[in-house]
């Protein structure tokens, strides 16, 4: 019986020592890096950030990505909810107007040491100038955009229309295609569209169209709030009497918008390259063609940031910055503008293939260039923590102008004086 | 004394022990879910912090926080718009909820039917309700302007939301439609507990149908009425995704609650000790406005 017992608890001890030995195998085998993104399941950019999973995962044996959508509705919320829970995932994607918030609460690696160390050369990089946080590198852009302009060639033609060039004549064009079609006292055809309801980062975005091509800007290179200028005024002028004259339908989600125009019912956008796979749905899709904005610069910015959470432990840090390099390559910034059929930031992509599969490609490319260039973006320098406030404060503003008919410069005026004390917080 | 005796929980003098034992998982869940949030915010209220981290160290005391609320247009515009939701909310709520539990009260054909479709907003999610409602008022297609025009009440389209007056009336329109099936649920409940002598009785001393309403129905209806008021009105007070996906708390902050306020400040502009200090006030406010409510109802509610 002693014997028995002996061989038992031998047995045993072998057992459990074979099963921690065995468990703990597989633990370095099964590493699972999180990452958390908006941008599952989008058609295009969604599959390019599959196929760069894919190819993580082929390079790391054991080691897998475990992919979470979160909608972008809620996604600052929840971001912030897993940081400050001490969770974050470990590959941290966000969009290039948050990641600030995120950066200066020390809640993002450093990337300078990855970048130097990988001699991954940035030089010409889209938009890597706004990664840079307190004379760090705390991201890599993934995305810089400009605008395009969208028409319904068929609704231009039936009212002897060209497509428009400048503001004055899109203005015009757009009055003329604005109507009633069949007199119930409802208008039905709108000249253009533009998102009035919602976040004040997509209203604020909507505006530049008007402001950029005014001259106006909401700071300067210094940081220096300058709404208070005579082009802004001119800008916000420009805004009133697209809203205010119904040129465009009130109140609509910017998701709403881009339907309509892809429907047939409203004649002329300005919007980001995710407006061509919309338009694809639509049923106007025949009669919409694109051009060049008849706004200059084209309305652009920044769009999406990838970077390492700092809570992440040492040798997940490594991981994901493999997934970085990976996202960053040649290889993939080339299959970006193919898959995503947008222009990646990489100036050594190569988008040859991407200029025979999308036959707006060239556009696309020459907007980008163009916003660059005019050192276009949706976040104001010098108001990049506050932006959130900022862009509800001009948002509210500017409502107040079209419901209360202020007059333009007024509301410059004050918007200049809560933007300088939004800067003093 | 032995240690089993000590823990013999069927003894007259330890037999209260075992109801605590019971009722200690559910303490504890309660103070883990909602006393220690409290706690936490009202800690939070008093510290000057952006984004909160439960594990950083505490930021020193102040009341900055609360020096800025007070003196902020935006929290007392909040105040008086929640005021306004209140009241207008919780009085259409009672005289649809009263109207239609006296109505579906009655015996009549299809009385059940009339009953279910009384109740359905109820049982339908907030959320989907919200998104049909607000497809209703859009500006440019909804079928209010429509109907509206085809009326003849007026002449060009309303637009419902970007108009601080009518996008404060669509707000109410919803939450009365949501808030009402509540009322009558319960006020159905009451008038079916009064009994039927009551009315008897005051039909042989020759009361009108009105006389009946006011001398029998309502003063039996008072204590449910009491109970229903609170909760419809701490329902409104703290009502956040009808507002919230209709207008956003706009325009013009027509329709930023106090509810909208908080969440705006905490996961808008991540100013988190802010966001605490409206929370604690809302609180406050909650607590008075609910004991004022019971303390000035009949005793047995």
């Amino acid at each position: 019986m002693p014997k028995t017992r002996l061989f038992l608890s031998a047995a045993a001890l072998a057992l459990t020592l074979a099963s921690g030995f065995t468990s703990s195998a597989a633990l370095a085998q099964g590493k699972v890096l999180k990452f958390v993104s908006w941008q599952k399941d989008e058609r295009g950019v969604g599959d390019w950030w599959g196929s760069v999973i894919k190819e993580f995962e082929a390079t790391h044996p054991g080691v897998k990505i475990e992919w979470t959508k979160v909608e972008r509705g809620a996604y600052a919320d929840t971001m912030t909810t897993l940081f400050a829970g001490g969770k974050p995932p470990d590959i941290v994607h966000l969009a290039s107007f948050e990641f600030q918030k995120f950066a200066d609460n020390g809640w993002l690696d450093p990337l300078d040491g990855y970048i130097k160390d990988a001699k991954l050369d940035m030089k010409g990089w889209a938009g890597q100038d706004t990664c840079v946080w307190n004379k760090h590198t705390v991201c890599t852009m993934m995305l810089y955009f400009g605008n395009i302009f969208a028409y319904n060639e068929e609704l231009l033609k039936k009212e002897g229309l060209e497509v428009p060039k400048t503001y004055a004549e899109f203005l015009a064009a757009a009055r003329k295609l604005t109507k009633d079609l069949n007199g119930d006292g409802i208008v039905d055809q709108f000249g253009t569209g533009h998102e009035t309801k919602g976040g004040g980062g997509q209203y604020l975005s909507e505006m530049m169209n008007y402001t950029l091509d005014a001259g106006g800007r909401w700071t300067n290179d210094a940081g220096k709030v300058t709404i208070d200028t005579p082009q802004m005024v001119e800008g916000l002028s420009r805004w009133k009497t697209v809203v205010k004259d119904s040129l465009t339908p009130r109140d609509l989600a910017a998701g709403e918008v881009r339907q309509m125009f892809a429907d047939g019912k409203i004649a002329l956008k300005s919007d980001g390259p995710w407006l061509w796979p919309i338009i694809q749905k639509g049923k106007a899709k025949d009669q919409i063609k694109l051009a060049m904005v008849p706004f200059n610069p084209p309305m652009g910015g920044s769009s999406n940031v990838l970077g390492i959470a700092a809570d992440a432990p040492k040798e997940n840090k490594k991981l994901v910055w493999d997934f970085i390099a990976i996202a960053t390559s040649d290889k993939f910034q080339s299959s970006y503008a193919t898959l995503g059929a947008s222009p990646p930031p990489s100036p050594r992509a190569d988008t040859s293939a991407a200029s025979k599969d999308t036959p707006h490609f060239d556009l696309l490319v020459k907007a980008t260039r163009g916003a660059a260039e005019a050192k276009v973006d949706r976040i104001p320098k010098g108001l990049e923590l506050a932006f959130n406030e900022f862009a509800k404060m001009i948002m509210e503003e500017s409502q107040r102008m079209i419901i209360q008919d202020l007059d333009p410069k007024i509301v410059a005026a004050t918007m200049q004086k809560k933007a300088e004390a939004l800067q003093k917080q | 004394m032995s240690r089993s005796a000590f823990l013999d929980l069927a003894r007259p003098s330890r037999r209260h022990w075992l109801g605590y034992l019971l009722l200690a998982p559910a303490v504890l869940l309660i103070g883990l879910i909602i006393v220690y949030p409290v706690f936490v915010s009202v800690d939070l209220s008093f510290q000057n912090v952006n984004i909160a981290r439960l594990d950083q160290p505490r930021r020193p005391f102040t009341t900055l926080n609360y020096e800025r609320l007070f003196a902020s247009e935006d929290f007392w515009n909040a105040c008086w718009v929640t005021f306004k939701l209140v009241t207008i909310v919780s009085f259409f709520c009672f005289l649809l909820g009263l109207s239609t539990a006296l109505l579906v009260n009655n015996r009549f054909k299809g009385q059940a039917l009339a009953r279910l479709l009384v109740a359905l907003p109820w049982a339908v999610p907030e959320v989907i309700a919200v998104v049909i409602f607000a497809w209703m008022f859009d500006s440019s297609f909804g079928l209010m302007n429509w109907v509206f025009i085809k009326l003849g009440l007026v002449d060009t389209t309303i637009n419902w939301f970007s108009s601080p007056p009518a996008s404060f009336a669509v707000v109410c329109v919803v939450m009365v439609w949501k808030g009402y099936p509540f009322v009558s649920i319960m006020m159905l409940a009451g008038l079916q507990s009064i009994p039927e002598d009551f009315y008897n009785a005051a039909r042989v001393d020759g009361a009108s149908a009105w006389q009946r309403l006011i001398n029998i129905t309502i003063p039996s209806l008072m204590p449910v009425l009491g109970v229903t008021l609170v909760l419809v009105m701490l329902w409104v007070f703290r009502d956040f995704s009808i507002i919230y996906v209709l207008t956003g708390g706009g325009p013009l902050k027509a329709t930023q609650s106090l509810s909208i306020m908080t969440y705006e400040q905490a996961f808008g502009f991540f100013k988190m000790g802010y966001a605490s200090a409206i929370g604690v006030i809302t609180l406050i406010v909650c607590v008075i406005a609910s004991r004022l409510m019971i303390s000035r109802a009949p005793d047995n509610i």
